[in-house]
């Protein structure tokens, strides 16, 4: 697997009203063509800052961050799209017409982005409800909305900011499993951001801890276990003990240092 | 259909109280719908004031032209503040301070700088209409999502784009309302200027039925000055609900 992403020696700081706050310090990533790459780490950990990076949003004070062998200088919709936790969805707008933003942005024609949109509202498990508007649709729905908005512009790279971490449980594992299909489909490239030591272990080709901030790589967990994943084999029980241990150190030193 | 009809039994109430207390008091302070609507046919196949076409057209010109400046004014205004923040935290007390003030302390120094013809009214109006504009944009901005925003730039959106395709959508009820708000008060800030004083225009025709005790006449023009206020706010109200249906 060639890099696809590579981010070299990042850091960030924030002034706040209390002072500069270190989010993230020297880290360095890559991440191949293909993989589903996780970041996880305790609250405040900079797991958000630095897909803001790779997504063009936030500017690292230092190192940069290469896509596809362009150093990242901005939002890139060509390359990179991007899911948020929240929703975001435009009020004013359908399901479809949601999903179509990313296309009008890019000047592609009305007929043929509907197409587009319409395609994939079978795989998003929208079929009847294009013409909704998301007051009319479920926190879960919404959530497929703006994931098929990202996928709508076809980017070899997805970014997933806590996509699922809104909705309910079983919604949730639902997301997760549906998610997947998609990912194995398409074979585009995920990086995504949790909480949840579940979806780390079911949906990952790679999990990166985080350590309390400033933010570093603590550990890397490889996962090549095929899909779907059986959550209660041996192995994945062992690399759930070692993600929780690992993931317990930090968050315990997040929650002293806060 | 029980409510038109109890509006309407209203509404008939109202008018035979009024015909009966200004027969029991002086008809002609006073006037009696019996007496209003001969007055108001005479306005109307221009008898009394055969003037009447060219001051409606007139008070209505002054309407538009200030009610338009009042909508470029009052969007550049509130969008030049709402997008800065700092300079809009600066202004934005100040404004609403004027707003507070009731404008028309400020109309005899409009009549010295503009004259007693259209000019002043319209510089009325417009001042009355710019205020509600510029706050509705300003707080349509600040009701404007910043995720939404944040999206919008994640998809490539640039500046301009996210103005047009996230800001303008997402403040268009607060817009719309402001619009309307101005609208209402650019015609009163026109017909209050004419009455004050002037040459020309309904606020004229008012007072001079009214400075020569033609009060019923004085009424029919009022009836008719009330007639163009009410359409122009219809107007306005179908434009409003167009946009809330559009809008959330």
């Amino acid at each position: 697997m060639s890099d696809l992403i590579a981010v070299e020696r990042v850091g960030k700081r924030y002034l706040t009203g209390s002072g500069p706050i270190e989010a993230l310090r020297d880290v360095s990533l890559t991440v191949g063509a293909g993989e589903f790459c996780t970041l996880i780490g305790p609250s405040g950990c900079g797991k958000s800052t630095l897909l803001g990076m790779l997504g063009g949003l936030v500017v690292p004070d230092g190192g940069r961050v290469v896509v596809d062998g362009r150093a990242v200088t901005g939002p890139d919709p060509r390359r990179v799209a991007t899911v948020f936790q929240e929703a975001g969805l435009f009020p004013w707008r359908t399901a479809l017409e949601n999903i179509e933003f990313g296309l009008e942005l890019q000047g592609v024609p009305r007929a043929q982005r509907r197409v587009v949109a319409t395609e994939l509202l079978g795989p998003l498990g929208l079929r009847e409800f294009g013409a909704k508007y998301p007051r009319e649709l479920s926190g879960g729905m919404r959530q497929r909305v703006a994931i098929g908005r990202a996928l709508a512009i076809d980017t070899q790279i997805i970014l997933m900011d806590e996509p699922f971490g809104a909705l309910d449980e079983q919604t949730r594992l639902l997301m997760g499993e549906w998610l997947l299909d998609i990912w194995r489909r398409t074979r585009k490239t995920v990086v995504f951001v949790t909480h949840s030591l579940h979806e780390a272990l079911a949906l990952s080709t790679r999990v990166v801890v985080m350590t309390a901030r400033p933010g570093r790589i603590k550990s890397v967990l490889e996962l090549p276990m095929a899909y779907p994943r059986a959550m209660e084999s041996a192995d994945l029980i062992a690399l759930r003990a070692k993600l929780w241990s690992d993931i317990r150190d930090e968050s315990l030193r997040a929650m002293g240092d806060a | 259909m029980r409510v038109a009809l109890i509006r309407l039994a209203i509404l008939g109430a109202l008018v035979l109280a009024w015909e009966l207390l200004a027969r029991a008091a002086n008809p002609l302070l006073y006037v009696p719908p019996s007496v209003v609507v001969p007055a108001l046919g005479r306005l109307l196949v221009l008898d009394s004031y055969p003037e009447l076409p060219q001051s409606l057209l007139l008070t209505l010109r002054e309407i538009v032209i200030a009610y338009a400046l009042a909508i470029a004014a009052g969007l550049g205004c509130g969008f030049v503040l709402g997008l800065n923040r700092l300079v809009g935290r600066a202004y934005g007390p100040i404004l609403a301070a004027l707003y507070a003030v009731p404008a028309v302390v400020w109309y005899p120094s409009l009549m010295l700088f503009f004259g007693l013809d259209a000019a002043s009214k319209i510089a009325f109006g417009f001042l009355l209409g710019f205020f509600p504009i510029t706050l509705a944009v300003l707080a349509g901005v600040r009701q404007v999502n910043p995720h939404m925003v944040l999206v919008a730039r994640a998809f490539g959106a640039r500046p301009a784009v996210v103005f047009a395709k996230v800001m303008v959508p997402a403040m268009l009820f607060t817009l719309v309302g402001g619009l309307r708000t101005g609208l209402a008060l650019s015609v009163i800030g026109v017909i209050v200027g004419e009455i004050l004083g002037s040459k020309g225009g309904m606020g004229a025709l008012i007072n001079h039925a009214y400075g020569l005790f033609r009060t019923a006449d004085y009424v029919a023009l009022v009836l008719v000055t009330l007639a163009l206020v009410v359409a122009s706010d219809v107007v306005a109200s179908l434009v409003e609900r167009r946009a809330q249906r559009w809008s959330d």
